[in-house]
């Protein structure tokens, strides 16, 4: 019998310094607390090694944070602990998150050895100014240096993180960043429009940043993707581009209603009907690593998926992707028809141009997209 | 005149709002030993929590108190609480009709102020004996002989030897029972008489109906006889009669003439128990009734809806329940397109909405939208046909209409000196005509207008207190219809007409006034998927205009590390959000935009 598929996510919380317009879960470590951590979070995965036994795990996600903070040994225990943990698809798609700058040919040529195949940069943008505007710690050369690093380490899948709407950028900067990027010729393009968080140094600076207008932000969306299109990356997610056949199979699953395992502080699961996630808080998540008592205490949120709920996650997610809903797997899946469901609500969006929806898919068209919150809060039932 | 009505003094208590007639009041309760302090909760008088709280009596209210007086006589004191506001003036000249007295109660740091001035005319008017009554005089600023001069000199009353007191602190509260006993005049009236009692006040009471509050002017009532009233005929058997002790009603044999109490009769509707009217006996009844009934006409309408259409059904029930103590409050359904269900009601005024409104959503717990509030318009058709309109929705097209016609007030505006240009600017751009200004003493001076009441109730109260530190203070009644050139404002979103913010309008005002909704409009509407242009217009005319711009980003575009969660609460709190909005057309406006937009205090 063919064993059902599983993701694996890891999650980093460390980095050298915060970026103003950061919510995520990371902060700088204190001296000896990665290796505390990291110690934690091996107890975790093994810990589920028993629970996952029964799957076959294609891909592996390292995210943070900054995953490249580890040093080679410490990424070496880490991801050896995965490797005996659980059964890895041969070919399985293996991701770390790296910061520019921080990684050398030596560094990346390592993790290659412990068969790490593809690495995510965040370049986010190649104009300097914009870099340290955002708090980020490298600069466009370094980065380029470690593209070029990680490309003659022997990677040949490489994604790199952009933004837009950010400070001081303008249309022309983002094109310029864009047509650099192309330069280097990576398989994967990320492009995520700033968000601004409350928490976040950003927030309380919101008065004051400078940032592009909103006719402005549009246009750079719009720009990512036609010009992106052009280089032959398909958009095929919300924010994300690739070549063919390079479309990331970790973010895919998260869309496709897929199994994951999430390990670490504030780290996300999808296993067995539930989504669940862990607290942020670093102390109460290590101390019941090591000394477990009970693991419901360090959740931060648990639900049950019940069949309405799929049906309404389902749709939501799905239509993240450009490829939208299939109509046939929907009524597969469901035995509703989805036309029948949706279709009235949706006349407006579709007559609109936000929406397609023909004989065999419901997407969003890329002017859709960038308001399909709007759309799905519409259209769908919670 | 019996030896009964000797001792009997019915008296009210009038003043200008917040000069203390509502402690002063409870003073006199408690130094009749009615009520002891610790029992007493505090303006006892007023037994809303709304009117406790806004320090206004709304509905009048009486009491008797049992007084033995210093030489050892014990009298029956009849204190008839009036409401203080313009609002109503009718019920206020009722409860003054009930009385033989007033006291005149002045701040002795403010003096004479608007209503102090009209209440004291009503109670001239109602021939009653004025005892003036000096108020708050523990205040640092009292100023006792400028405010016993300037009543003697404004009202042309003799103000000399009257008490100066602090309702407060309870300060020579014993002064002014000494002045009720011996100025105001005992009632007369034949208790052998036919039957005269005169309505001053009702309320429905789930037990026993109706109960009636009558001053009997001639004859005398006992349980069990057959009433009838004689403005419309209705006759009931009367249940109990009994005065009104500060704990409660208490049932007596019969009340006769000169006394005031209560009357049930299993009466339902206290729509049947107008003020003002007359009850007498079914047989042998008086051939004529007491002077000065009119039934009470609402001056200001407005629309009421639930903020969630759901509660359509909650908002009629809260309605019926309110109007079975409001004879003045009138409301039939109305349909809007923006709004729903809801219902257009009539007011006596600005005052008596917003007590409606406030009770509304307190007492019954309603979110409600009111439409902009509007005045009765009375239309003259090119056939000749004269129609009253009451909603904007039913005005006439301009060529249908031969004339139109607004109703004006004439205003009495009471304000330092040095406000007086301002206020006078005021006055001028609402459309006002200046009658005349005189002055009080060196500070203070009294201006006359005519103003379109429709002005008054757009802001024109909040301007006043503005442009006078809140120093200046208004009183108005209704004078009559004068012709103006009216237009119907209407507004537009996207190409389609919301008739929810349609209003009347002198033509002069239109274009500001379009400007400022239409921006109001701009600020409050949340961006669409598409671009939308407000137009305000007059018939096919545009007169302004401005563009709510299409909404960009609304999208998540990263969900770090699969959180899916977090995704889906943000859908569901939109989606929250978007249940509560009303969809017109292809726009969708939040209750609080129409809110915003219709709410009329910022501007002018």
């Amino acid at each position: 019998m063919e064993k059902e598929k599983l993701g694996i996510y890891v999650h980093i919380p460390f980095c050298k310094s915060k970026c103003g317009y950061c919510d995520f879960c990371s902060h700088v470590p204190a001296k000896g607390e990665i290796d505390r951590y990291l110690n934690a979070l091996m107890l975790h995965i093994q810990d589920f090694s028993g629970a996952a036994a029964n799957y076959i795990v294609d891909t592996v996600y390292i995210g943070g944070g900054t995953p490249t903070l580890l040093d080679k040994k410490q990424m070496k225990l880490l991801t050896e602990c995965i490797r005996t943990s659980f059964k890895l698809e041969k070919d399985a798609e293996f991701t770390v998150e790296a910061n520019p700058g921080t990684v050398d040919k030596g560094y990346l040529r390592a993790l290659l050895g412990m068969g790490i195949n593809r690495i995510s940069f965040g370049l986010q943008s190649a104009s300097d100014r914009e870099l340290r505007a955002l708090g980020r710690i490298h600069t466009r050369d370094e980065f380029a240096e470690s593209f070029k690093a990680a490309r003659a380490a022997g990677f040949c899948n490489i994604n790199v993180d952009l933004m837009y709407g950010i400070p001081y950028q303008s249309a022309e900067s983002f094109a310029e960043t864009l047509a650099f990027v192309k330069a280097l010729d990576p398989e994967h393009v990320s492009v995520y429009g700033l968000k601004i968080e409350e928490g976040t140094r950003f927030y309380r600076e919101r008065e004051s940043l400078p940032l592009p207008d909103e006719e402005t932000e549009y246009k750079m969306y719009r720009k990512a993707h036609s010009f992106l299109e052009a280089a032959g990356y398909k958009h095929y997610e919300i924010s994300n581009f690739a070549r063919p056949g390079f479309a990331s199979r970790h973010n895919l699953r998260y869309w496709l209603d897929e199994k994951y395992l999430g390990f670490g502080v504030a780290a996300h699961s999808y296993f067995k009907n539930q989504r669940y996630a862990y607290v942020s808080d670093m102390e109460a998540y290590m101390l019941e690593m090591e000394h477990p008592q009970n693991m419901s205490a360090i959740l931060s949120e648990c639900s049950d998926i019940d069949v309405f709920t799929k049906e309404t996650e389902y749709v939501m997610l799905r239509m993240r992707l450009f490829d939208g809903v299939l109509l046939h797997e929907y009524r597969n899946t469901f035995g509703k028809d989805f036309a029948k469901k949706y279709g009235e609500k949706l006349r407006r969006y579709v007559d609109g141009g936000f929406v397609k929806l023909d004989g065999v898919r419901c997407a969003f068209t890329v002017k859709g997209m960038y308001v399909s919150n709007y759309i799905l809060s519409d259209i769908l039932d919670f | 005149m019996s030896d009964k009505q000797k001792h009997i003094r019915n008296f009210s208590i009038i003043a200008h709002i917040d000069h203390g007639k509502s402690t002063l009041a409870d003073r006199i309760l408690e130094y009749t030993r009615t009520v002891s302090t610790r029992e007493m909760e505090e303006q006892l008088l007023d037994n809303m929590d709304l009117e406790r709280e806004r320090g206004i009596t709304i509905k009048a209210r009486a009491v008797r108190l049992d007084y033995t007086a210093p030489d050892g006589e014990e009298y029956v004191l009849n204190l008839i609480d009036t409401p203080g506001h313009v609002d109503f003036n009718y019920e206020v000249s009722r409860s003054l009709n009930a009385c033989d007295g007033a006291l005149l109660v002045v701040d002795a740091t403010q003096g004479i102020e608007a209503q102090t001035l009209a209440n004291a005319y009503l109670a001239v008017d109602a021939n009653l004996e004025i005892v003036p009554v000096i108020n708050k005089i523990d205040l640092p600023s009292a100023d006792v002989d400028r405010v016993r001069n300037e009543i003697e000199d404004v009202i042309g009353i003799v103000a000399e030897g009257c008490p100066a007191v602090s309702a407060k602190t309870g300060l020579n509260i014993g002064d002014v029972l000494d002045k009720i006993i011996s100025d105001i005049p005992a009632p007369t009236g034949d208790p052998t008489a036919p039957l005269k009692c005169l309505i001053f006040d009702s309320y429905y009471d789930s037990y026993l109906g109706v109960v009636v509050y009558v001053r009997v002017m001639d004859g005398t009532l006992r349980a069990g006889e057959r009433i009838r009233l004689m403005s419309n005929g209705a006759e009931f058997d009367v249940v109990e009669v009994g005065s009104m002790e500060p704990f409660g009603l208490q049932k007596r044999d019969s009340l006769s003439a000169g006394e005031v109490g209560y009357i049930t009769a299993s009466i339902k509707y206290v729509g049947d128990t107008r003020v003002g009217d007359t009850v007498t006996h079914a047989e042998n009844g008086a051939a004529e009734p007491l002077p000065g009934f009119k039934a009470v006409q609402p001056m200001v309408y407005a629309g009421i809806y639930p903020a969630d259409g759901a509660r359509y059904g909650d908002l009629r029930d809260a309605l019926e329940k309110l109007q079975l103590n409001d004879a003045a409050l009138v409301f039939e359904p109305e349909t809007s397109v923006a709004l729903g269900f809801g219902f257009r009601c009539g007011f006596l005024g600005l005052l008596h909405m917003e007590i409606i409104e406030e009770r509304l959503e307190r007492e019954f717990n309603l979110d409600l939208i009111t439409t902009a509030p509007g005045v009765i318009y009375k239309i003259t058709m090119r056939g000749g046909e004269v129609r009253m309109i009451e909603n904007p929705a039913s005005y006439p097209s301009p060529d249908e209409i031969e004339e139109a016609a607004e109703p004006v007030v004439r205003a009495s505006i009471i304000t330092p000196t040095d406000y007086v240009g301002g206020i006078m600017e005021l006055c001028q751009d609402k459309r006002g005509t200046f009658i005349d200004m005189k002055y009080i003493d060196t500070t203070r001076a009294e201006l006359h207008y005519i103003l379109p009441l429709n002005e008054i109730i757009y802001d024109f109260f909040d301007a006043l207190k503005s442009r006078s530190r809140g120093y200046a203070s208004l009183d108005y009644e209704f004078s009559e219809y004068v012709a103006s050139k009216l237009v119907r404002l209407d507004f537009m979103l996207n190409g389609e007409q919301v008739d929810a913010l349609s209003f009347i309008v002198h033509e002069e005002k239109a274009y500001p006034r379009a400007r400022r909704i239409a921006e109001k409009l701009k600020e409050n509407i949340p961006r669409q998927l598409f671009e939308v242009p407000i137009q305000a217009a007059i018939g096919n005319r545009i007169i302004a205009r401005e563009t709510v711009k299409a909404m960009r980003k609304d999208v998540l575009a990263k969900c770090y590390g699969g959180d899916i969660t977090r995704k889906k609460k943000l859908l569901e709190k939109q989606k929250e959000g978007k249940k509560k909005m009303r969809r017109l057309g292809s726009v969708e406006v939040s209750p609080e935009a129409f809110m915003a937009v219709l709410r009329l205090d910022d501007d002018n």
